[in-house]
């Protein structure tokens, strides 16, 4: 006498549009709750904001500073220091043979006498170097390349040359930005998935209190014949907007504390004779910051839900 | 329409609330549940409507086994059973209204219709004027008729009541037992827990009587003129 139930029997019945409708219900039911306890949902949407804010800023102070740096690498140059004993003749030389290298754009000679003004001009220093009867400065060779890559091979080149003392490549602050920024977008990245699951936490947290506080009303649309899809569907609802919330108020902060920087920046900018602009968020990184918040609502949310409504046994 | 076959109810921790337990519900029928309390009615009707599995025997509703239905098929289920609880399971937070579209919704029904069939089933239970308030103002009786609208309007054919005239006014009770009396009559089975025994003795439709967990006594019911 053990007749089994038809399937068919827990299919729901209108079709496609009734699915729409039943979606529609749960669209507005979950809405409904956050806009009924607005404190509540505000806190959790800063919380939300604040964690995803600083994997964000940082990014994007990174994003700044790796442009700073190709800004920069074109001012490169090499300074070749030549041998005490080697007059003005053999510099100028050697000056003009190394112009005719390949990978050498332009050659800058500088008297011990000019670099000793230069020097004394810098510093401050005019009386000073003034007193000084014997210049201890040598002849040195500006060299600007042609690029920035050939660099370090270019400074072995130069210091086997013959007359040369030592070559002073100005790159290693450059390569050091450069590790240093490697070093920061690890981090960065490191730090953007540990606030996801951040993200993902306080939502299903948050839901999960909502279910607890919603839990007669859970048992009571069981009771009616509620799916366990139409009971979680509100919920997973209401992780998406607290996700959404939380990545536009984060870029809205992001883009706030820019445009508090900009100022100081373009003070800091000036003192180097440069042109420091922010650059702001681009928009994919907008885009992918406001979705993935989203979507890590949603899965904060099913994850508190559907361990809920196991425990709940519906 | 519902089929008990030796069925047996054992709570965790021991408490032995049914003990083989064997009666047929046929379509079209209307009974009493009835016992003193503790005797296991509201076991009873929770095994029908798949709030609780037997520990023993088998529970046929329509012809299928609900003790052994699947999670996915409960819901289906239970929209095909009204039910109304003692303590109403009212949405204290949600409008009259919402509260008794609910099954509507969860069908996922068009809002023009819902209104129409919402408003069909208050009027029906003389609640029309309070779609708008909130259970908490309601009294006792009103709460109890908005959880009966709930129950019917998604036009179940079978009604299972807890102890629906618990806390209401003897007249009241007689009432809202004719109210279940015409819903019979339309063709909707209907199976009540009570222990409001001069009411029930009153009705003469058949009583089913529990005592510890067993069925001691199933009175057919009785023709009017046999009884007088």
């Amino acid at each position: 006498m053990t007749t089994r139930l038809r399937t068919a029997d827990s299919r729901l019945p209108g079709g496609i549009r009734a699915w729409g409708r039943r979606h529609a219900f749960s669209l507005l039911s979950s809405l409904g709750t956050l806009v009924r306890q607005p404190i509540a949902s505000a806190m959790t949407v800063m919380v939300l904001a604040v964690a995803l804010c600083l994997p964000t800023g940082l990014w994007v102070a990174l994003d700044n500073a790796s442009h700073l740096g190709q800004d920069w690498e074109h001012l490169d140059t090499l300074s070749v220091f030549l041998d005490g004993g080697v007059d003005d003749q053999q510099a100028m030389r050697l000056s003009s043979r190394l112009s005719a290298w390949d990978e050498i754009t332009a050659v800058d000679p500088i008297s011990p006498s000019e670099g000793l003004s230069e020097l004394a001009g810098q510093m401050g220093l005019g009386e000073a170097v003034a007193a000084i009867e014997d210049n201890p400065l040598p002849w040195v060779l500006e060299v600007t390349p042609m690029t920035a890559s050939v660099l370090p091979e270019l400074a072995r080149r130069l210091q086997r040359e013959e007359g040369v003392e030592s070559v002073i490549v100005d790159l290693q602050w450059l390569e050091r930005l450069a590790a240093m920024i490697e070093v920061i977008r690890q981090l960065t990245i490191l730090l953007a998935l540990l606030f996801a699951a951040a993200v993902a936490f306080v939502v299903g947290n948050t839901i999960r209190m909502d279910i607890h506080n919603r839990r007669e009303e859970i048992e009571v649309m069981a009771l009616v014949g509620a799916t366990r899809g139409f009971i979680r569907r509100p919920f997973l609802y209401s992780g998406l907007w607290y996700g959404l919330a939380g990545g536009l108020l984060a870029w809205v902060l992001v883009r706030l504390a820019l445009v508090v920087l900009a100022g100081p920046v373009e003070v800091l900018g000036g003192t180097y004779d440069a042109e420091l602009g922010l650059r702001p968020l681009s928009p994919r990184l907008s885009l992918a910051l406001v979705l993935g918040s989203g979507a890590l609502g949603v899965i904060g949310s099913w994850l508190a839900v559907d361990r809920h409504l196991r425990r709940i046994q519906l | 329409m519902v089929v008990f076959e030796h069925v047996a109810k054992r709570y965790p921790g021991g408490m032995q609330a049914l003990k083989d337990v064997s009666f047929h519900l046929e379509k079209g029928e209307l009974a009493f549940l009835t016992g003193h309390s503790g005797a296991g009615k509201s076991t009873l009707l929770r095994l029908i409507a798949l709030l609780e599995r037997p520990s023993r025997g088998q529970v046929l509703f329509d012809g299928r086994n609900v003790g052994k239905a699947a999670r996915r098929h409960i819901p289906g289920l239970r929209r095909r059973i009204g039910i109304i609880f003692q303590d109403h399971r009212l949405l204290s937070d949600r409008r009259v209204f919402d509260n008794v579209a609910l099954p509507l919704v969860i069908a996922g029904a068009p809002y023009p219709e819902i209104q129409r069939r919402v408003r069909a089933v208050l009027d029906k239970v003389g609640l029309l004027d309070k779609e708008r308030m909130y259970p908490p103002m309601l009294s006792g009786g009103e709460q109890q008729r908005v959880g009966i609208a709930r129950a019917i309007i998604g036009k179940p054919p079978l009604i299972l009541a807890d102890e629906p005239t618990g806390n209401l006014d003897p007249e009241l009770s007689a009432d809202l037992m004719q109210f279940f009396m015409q819903l019979n009559e339309l063709g909707t089975t209907v199976l009540i827990a009570s222990h409001d025994l001069e009411l029930i003795r009153r009705l003469r439709r058949r009583v089913l009587v529990l005592r510890d967990g067993q069925l001691i006594d199933d009175v057919p019911a009785r023709v009017e003129a046999s009884a007088s």
